[in-house]
């Protein structure tokens, strides 16, 4: 697919789950490889537990608001979340989502229900034109942290093809940007992520 | 310590930088040499950068008590020939208006630049005011970055211009623009800047009604040279078609960026002139009137308030142009945040296009939300939870600004209402006069801010009221900045801690308890024993802000909460204190020990449900 395009990618997920130092980890990524970045995101009340969004434009793009069916490339770091984000999918866009829950507290208060995962998978293919789901949170675990599991998401994304750059180049960009003792579980995860996706979406 | 990245000396080099971290690197090119703010988003990374920097060498920073505060302080470091930053939410403007207003008369020698940080779509604010309107009533010539490259490059020329002038100057950004990252390239880091001295001079700096007088006539006069600035400012950009075309465009602030991402998916880049403002305060009059008269159509697009239209539309009065100028509708109203889509709609109704295509609906079923909440051991759900054991609705809940106000959430609704801060004292006080029995909730730096004088009219004024201080010991919802509450061992050694008790007793206030937040039975008995009385009482529920003690105090509760026995005690809790740790396991209750804080609050409401166990023994 044609990498020197215009992209924009749409981040969500839940307070707490790291979601914008993936998108910055990402951004300085795209930098170093010489593309023309923006990255947008919301801080303050929202991170209480609530809904973290965040945008990165890549290619020249300035808007740093989405509007409904603009991202390229939906990045969900919880599934609901996933869901609830979809409305900002273009037409063809591709959505890379993690499978592993956080409900929210009226699910867990049994308030409301959970969405099941299967619903949410439907819901999705009907409208993506490819679409991953990884249990990012477990791979983190297993690679050494759950803020890793983040790692999980944006390696698929490159390894998917559909960002200017390759898995390679994340690799770098995780040894120039993220902090020594935060990279072997991050390399670690991209690691995972190439496995995972080898085993479960290599059709 | 290595030395901060924003502290490079490397001109040319570029970094990806968040707005506000753009508008730290261009003070410090600058030569800043003071920096106070009170935190506030979106504004908060300014000078929690500067701290994180540590750079004693080159500024003096500090977390001022409020924004009136901060602002005096800044104001009189500029008097003292420093290049002086203050930084605050749009909102925190009001608070630190009144010394504005009149600097811009006396003037300031060293240069004064006053960061408002706008919030329009309330993000995490009471209202979406745009500030501009204070560059216009205050005569403070403004900048309004739309990018992290214009951030950085701004600020050094507002304090080029702060101190060229000697007026204090507004650096105006909005949500977008502080929180997007963006690249910059560096230019070079100054050594030391020099102050210039001091002089006296009371028939300047001593505004005494012959003296005012005098000054409003040189503050104008100054504004006029702004304008002189503004005419040939490199942040006033015209983009003209190389043949003259009828329609024109002329925008500011995040706007431009909007307009630049629409022009290019609508394929109408060769349709338009564009006039964009950069410095937007004082207008360069003179170009934008030649604008007006070069096209006979002209578009105005700025978010929030219709200030610049407005101006446009005088102007062209005023020159007698024949323009036709179409600003605000139906699509680009002055509420919330402008988009992409929405300013290429507005674009196509404008020229006679075809519009863009409406989003498609994707009849998603309604999802369960995920509203922002108090934290898992969060201190704040204790008191709630015992005021509302104590008196239920039949008090009103007067809130405050801080994380507490999400005590408005069910099954707390600790708040019944709140205009700003430091009004649960105050405004409390005036809805009790009318015959409401109130209870008020102000949190520890929200009382430092502006509760300290509301508590002094309240006991001054023979107030009916019971005030609960929240005091966690930090400024938590903006990411924990130091007040004077906090403990002497997390200020350092340049700050001094004040004692919040000391100070309360000292305004006459008898009926005073200070109680561990934790602690339900203390905290149901005190206001039990307060419930009737009359004048003002005063509960300081004193408790660690929960990720604070986790983060900086290294504190974690050796013991979670886990669930013994099932039943209606089990499920009253669940309903009534609503931890966010807890979660139903088909109809048991269970709590999550990956999120309990150990706070042991659920082990004193239902003993026999719950009980502690060690942290390691309990499997996540």
């Amino acid at each position: 697919m044609a990498t020197d395009a215009r992209l924009r990618i749409y981040f969500t997920g839940v307070g707490g789950q790291g979601t914008l130092t993936a998108t910055n980890l990402l951004a300085k990524t795209a930098l170093m490889t010489g593309l023309d970045v923006v990255a947008g995101e919301v801080h303050g009340m929202a991170q209480r537990g609530g809904v973290v969004e965040s945008v990165l434009l890549l290619g020249g793009l300035r808007s740093p608001k989405l509007d409904l069916n603009e991202a390229d490339l939906l990045l969900g770091f919880e599934p609901l979340e996933t869901l609830r984000g979809l409305p900002y999918l273009a037409p063809n866009g591709v959505v890379i989502s993690s499978s592993n829950q956080l409900p929210p507290l009226s699910v867990s208060l049994g308030a409301a229900n959970y969405p099941d995962l299967e619903t949410i998978k439907a819901n999705v293919n009907k409208v993506a034109r490819k679409a991953f789901f990884l249990p990012a949170r477990e791979l983190g675990v297993q690679a050494g942290s759950i803020q890793s599991g983040n790692t999980v998401l944006i390696a698929c994304a490159c390894a998917c093809g559909i960002l200017p750059f390759d898995i390679e180049t994340l690799k770098k960009g995780i040894n120039t940007f993220l902090a020594p003792k935060l990279q072997p579980a991050n390399l670690k995860a991209l690691d995972l992520a190439k496995e995972y996706l080898q085993k479960e979406y290599s059709k | 310590m290595s030395k901060h990245p924003l502290l490079s000396e490397k001109a040319g080099e570029i970094q990806l930088l968040l707005g506000n971290e753009a508008i730290v690197r261009g003070a410090l090119e600058a030569g800043v040499q003071m920096v106070t703010c009170y935190p506030g988003t979106p504004s908060s990374e300014v000078v929690d950068t500067f701290k994180r920097i540590q750079a004693p060498e080159r500024y003096r920073m500090e977390y001022s008590i409020n924004e009136k505060v901060a602002m005096e302080v800044a104001c009189g470091a500029a008097l003292g020939g420093a290049m002086s930053l203050v930084t605050m939410k749009h909102v925190g403007l009001n608070v630190a208006a009144d010394p504005l207003f009149t600097t811009a008369y006396t003037g300031l020698p060293g240069g004064l630049v006053v960061l408002s940080a706008d919030d329009p779509g309330c993000h995490s604010s009471q209202n979406e005011q745009d500030n501009r309107g204070y560059a216009r009533i205050a005569h403070l010539p403004c900048f309004e970055p739309a990018q992290a490259k214009e951030a950085y490059a701004m600020t050094k020329a507002a304090f080029a211009l702060a101190r060229e002038l000697e007026q204090p100057i507004m650096l105006r950004t909005t949500t977008r623009i502080s929180h997007v990252r963006g690249p910059v390239t560096f230019g070079e880091l100054p050594q030391k800047t020099s102050l210039v001295p001091f002089q006296k001079n009371p028939q300047r700096f001593v505004p005494l009604p012959a003296v005012a007088r005098k000054r409003h006539v040189a503050v104008e006069e100054a504004m006029e040279k702004a304008r002189l600035v503004a005419e040939k400012s490199p942040f006033n950009i015209e983009k003209n078609q190389p043949t003259p075309v009828e329609f024109g465009i002329v925008t500011s602030g995040v706007a431009r960026n909007y307009l630049f991402d629409a022009l290019i998916s609508q394929g109408l880049e060769d349709k338009v002139d564009i006039f964009e403002l950069g410095m937007t305060w004082p207008l360069p009059t003179e170009r934008l009137a030649n604008f007006l008269t070069r096209h006979k159509n002209v578009l105005v697009l700025e978010e929030g308030d219709a200030y610049l239209e407005h101006d446009l539309r005088a102007l062209a009065q005023e020159k007698g142009l024949n323009v036709q100028i179409s600003g605000k509708d139906a699509t680009l109203t002055d509420l919330g945040e402008y988009s992409h889509r929405l300013v290429a709609k507005r674009l196509a109704r404008w020229l006679g296009t075809p519009e863009p295509k409406e989003p498609e609906n994707l009849n998603i079923q309604e999802l369960p939300n995920r509203p922002p909440n108090l934290c898992p051991g969060c201190s704040h759900r204790s008191v709630y939870y015992a005021a509302r054991k104590v008196f239920g609705d039949s008090v009103v809940y007067s809130s405050d600004i801080g994380c507490y106000t999400l005590g408005v959430v069910p099954p707390m609704r600790a708040a019944d209402f709140l205009f700003c801060m430091g009004s649960s004292i105050s405004g409390g006080s005036g809805l009790a006069a009318m015959g409401q029995k109130v209870v008020s909730f102000i949190g520890d730096s929200t009382f430092f801010h502006s509760g300290l004088t509301g508590l002094a009219n309240a006991v001054f004024n023979k107030h009916n009221l019971l005030l609960v201080i929240l005091d966690n010991g930090t400024t938590a919802m903006t990411g924990h900045q130091p007040n004077p509450g906090m403990l002497q061992e997390s200020l350092g050694d340049n700050c001094v801690h004040l004692d919040l008790e000391a100070i309360v007793k000292s305004f006459g206030v008898t009926d005073l308890q200070t109680i561990n937040a934790y602690n339900v039975r203390s905290l149901i008995k005190a206001f039990t024993e307060f419930k009737d009385k009359d004048g003002v009482r005063v509960i300081i529920a004193k408790q660690p802000c929960v990720l604070y003690a986790k983060r900086q105090l290294r504190k974690v509760q050796p013991n979670v909460a886990v669930v013994i026995s099932q039943g209606e005690e089990t499920l009253t809790c669940l309903k009534e204190l609503a931890c966010p740790a807890f979660y139903r396991n088909g109809d048991d209750v269970a709590v999550d020990p990956s999120l309990c804080a150990g706070c042991m609050v659920c082990l004193q409401i239902a003993p026999k449900s719950f009980k502690a166990v060690k942290r390691e023994e309990v499997k996540s």
